[in-house]
């Protein structure tokens, strides 16, 4: 009870301190609105909104309203994806693609209003879930954390690079794992942590402090998206809102154990390493079709359906935190974004991080949940016009932002040469259906692996017992090796054969 | 095309990606030899053993992706890509596509290459956005080709005539990229009778690089490229000479 008492008293300083000073709204209603903006046009996704930002505002400005602008970003542009999900039946990002499923149909049967109050006070409550539980987790987390050692490190690394190759695949998951080894590849150039050796530098000087995390973000993740977007799509018909927005306390008391639920659900999922919003959003609508009453009913305009996708994109942003400020890993892809920019601001999350910080990203999270609510509810008009305009007009500004924000990073025109050529490599890997986000995680973790998988041999002189040893490095060790004979055609034949004997 | 069909194109791409892999990973294994595995001096370090090697993680690393590379290739040969690959119907080769993907990745590469370093950021962020909306609003093909001449012929103009960077910050290439801005903005301007979207396209041509390269470089104070082009070192110069010092004195 004292421990969460004095952690709530902690969230309470960090969140009076950032309400009373008016930047912070400054920074929260622009953010906010651009993320749900972002959020709201098909083609833009939330990865790329943090991203984008993390090389605009990254290091230009104190740390506290770097992480306003970034986090208010990404709640609003998970949130700001069920918009076209339930507008234009077209999911805004990839996180509100189960969104549509239940909210189009709602929609043409005239009951937008509804499906978008009731879907804005479940992000809210989503991210609000996620939020406490990111308060009362990560600090138990913590304590765990500060017993691991660099072997342990190296394997958890690993892990998540793979679990993140695993879940994101589309086509084959051994795509997924390349694209997680290229990353790690990615992240060997430069001079070693340990020895200062010079790797694949291939005599460029620029290539000695390795590849820079933002260039590589806004290559891997905005250069496709603007080849892909770039094409006349017929901007669809937005059906006209019908009803009010302002959802009423009965439905909200109604809905509230399928609130509950997938938020949790969301949180969870978030919690692990690498893996994102759509995936929450998926699973989450998955366990909601089975559990509930009225499962029959999803797809066909279920508000239950909606809830449940909805609820748990905007929970799993609270979950993904937990893995990037406990261990330094990244929960999802607009989370890989932010790491670069705690990177870029020489803040290294992980157990040796300011607990300060963390309270401070708890309250800004809060206030940007706050803001996505009112936003949401009182000028959702304003963004169901935004739903018009076309991909073409907007994505050659956003190409411009991402050039002007990879510059001034730091690194100037050999950042931009490195931003097109990743750039072009992750167009490449996208048209073959190799996810990017193994490949980001990848280049993120690289050199954490990379030293304290050598630090662990350093240490043991070479002993290769100290990867399991150890009882939580064995544990981990057990994870890695599960993880990669499960996908083995082998054991994924006797898993259904399983399955066909259960049932 | 039906979900086989799909698979089936997957592979053949799949084919030739293990391919390209096993390349990459075999010359980066290759070029691993460069740094010390046994028994060098390494930075001042004397190590005899293998697990003081730098080159111990890169070697796991190319080693895993030679090795995936290979199942990669023998699933896509399984499953009848190697059949498939030498023809364009078989990778699902899409002229249109590759057209629209080309036209852009060109105008890209002389942004970036020929462009931002040299040109005024406003001038050539102001016809790059020119360009894509007017290229590829509509989905016309020919309005693409029109796009990507000028941007391309610009970017060309600006690498052929000043590549060397004590030359970067020189007028002329600024000049003809505005030049070319112009006319495009007219060829633009033409068709907007038309198509009420191309009526926004000069005026969010010139306001968002204005106003970002503004914020970059006097709110937030960060290096912008190009600072000696043409318009922004007018707007720098009467920042600081003309309108600073009413708030400053």
């Amino acid at each position: 009870m004292d421990f969460i008492l004095s952690q709530l008293a902690g969230f309470g300083t960090a969140f009076v301190g950032l309400a009373v000073d008016p930047l912070t709204y400054l920074y929260l209603i622009a953010s906010v609105f651009l993320g749900i903006t972002f959020g709201a046009l098909p083609g833009l996704t939330a990865t790329l909104a943090v991203t984008i930002l993390t090389g605009f505002f990254g290091n230009k400005i104190p740390l506290d309203y770097s992480l306003i602008a970034l986090l208010g970003a990404y709640v609003g542009a998970i949130y700001g994806g069920s918009y076209p999900s339930i507008l234009l039946n077209i999911p805004g990002t990839a996180a509100s693609a189960a969104t549509a499923m239940d909210g189009y149909p709602l929609a043409k049967a005239g009951r937008g209003g509804e499906a978008l109050g009731l879907t804005t006070t479940a992000s809210f409550i989503g991210t609000v879930i996620g939020t406490i539980t990111l308060l009362i987790f990560v600090w138990a987390l913590l304590l765990v954390s500060k017993n691991i050692a660099s072997p342990e490190k190296a394997l958890l690394a690993l892990f998540g690079i793979l679990l993140s190759g695993t879940l994101m695949s589309e086509d084959l998951v051994i795509k997924g794992w390349i694209a997680g080894l290229i990353g790690l590849a990615m992240s060997m150039v430069g001079l070693d942590p340990l020895l200062s050796e010079p790797r694949y530098t291939f005599g460029w000087s620029y290539l000695m402090s390795g590849f820079q995390v933002v260039p590589v973000l806004m290559g891997a993740f905005a250069i496709p998206q603007i080849i892909d977007g770039l094409r006349h799509v017929e901007a669809g018909k937005v059906l006209a809102l019908k009803g009010r927005i302002l959802p009423n306390l009965r439905s909200i008391r109604r809905y509230l154990p399928t609130i509950g639920r997938s938020g949790v659900i969301g949180t969870g999922v978030g919690a692990l390493p690498g893996v994102g919003e759509d995936v929450a959003g998926w699973v989450s609508y998955g366990v909601g079709k089975t559990v509930s009453a009225e499962g029959n009913k999803f797809g066909k305009g279920s508000l239950e359906g909606l809830l449940c996708s909805e609820t748990a994109n905007n929970a799993c942003i609270g979950g993904a935190l937990i893995p990037l400020l406990v261990l330094g890993i990244p929960g999802s892809p607009p989370a890989a974004a932010l790491m670069g920019a705690f990177k870029i601001n020489n803040v290294i999350p992980g157990p040796t991080i300011d607990p300060e910080i963390i309270l401070r990203v708890v309250a800004i999270l809060v206030l940007a949940s706050l803001t996505m609510f009112l936003m949401g509810l009182f000028t959702a008009r304003v963004f169901i016009k935004i739903l018009a305009i076309p991909q073409t007009i907007f994505l050659p500004v956003v190409m411009v932002l991402t050039t002007i924000g990879s510059f001034s990073v730091g690194g100037g025109i050999n950042d931009l040469y490195l931003m097109l050529g990743v750039g072009a490599v992750a167009y490449f890997m996208n048209l073959m259906k190799y996810p990017i986000a193994p490949l980001v995680i990848g280049v993120i973790l690289g050199s954490l692996f990379d030293e304290t998988f050598r630090r662990s041999l350093f240490l043991s002189d070479g002993d290769l017992s100290v990867f399991f040893s150890r009882p939580g490095a064995a544990i981990l060790l057990v994870l890695n090796i599960g993880l990669i004979l499960s996908q083995l055609p082998v054991a994924k034949r006797a898993f259904s054969r399983l399955k066909g004997l259960s049932v | 095309m039906d979900e086989s069909d799909d698979t089936l194109i997957m592979r053949a791409r799949d084919f030739w990606a293990s391919i390209g892999l096993i390349a990459i990973s075999t010359f980066f294994l290759w070029k691993t030899s460069d740094i010390p595995l046994w028994g060098e001096n390494r930075a001042g370090v004397s190590g005899s053993d293998w697990y003081n090697s730098a080159a111990i993680v890169p070697l796991s690393i190319f080693g895993g992706l030679l090795g995936l590379s290979f199942v990669l290739l023998a699933i896509s040969i399984r499953s009848g890509g190697a059949q498939n690959a030498l023809s364009a119907l078989g990778i699902g080769w899409d002229k249109s596509e590759a057209y629209r993907a080309s036209t852009i990745g060109l105008m890209l590469l002389a942004y970036v290459v020929g462009l931002v370093p040299r040109v005024d950021f406003i001038l050539c962020s102001g016809l790059l956005i020119t360009a894509l909306t007017y290229g590829y609003y509509g989905g016309h093909a020919r309005r693409a080709l029109v796009a990507c001449v000028a941007v391309v012929v610009a970017g060309l103009f600006a690498f052929a005539a000043f590549p060397a960077q004590a030359d970067w910050n020189a007028r002329g290439d600024d000049w003809f990229t505005l030049a070319l801005w112009v006319a495009l903005t007219l060829v633009v301007l033409t068709k907007a009778a038309s198509e009420r979207v191309l009526r926004f396209v000069p005026l969010v041509a010139i306001l968002a690089p204005l106003i970002l390269v503004c914020a970059m470089a006097f709110v937030f104070r960060q290096n912008v490229p190009a600072r000696g082009g043409l318009i922004f070192k007018q707007i720098e110069y009467h920042y600081y000479v003309t309108l600073r010092p009413l708030w400053k004195d």
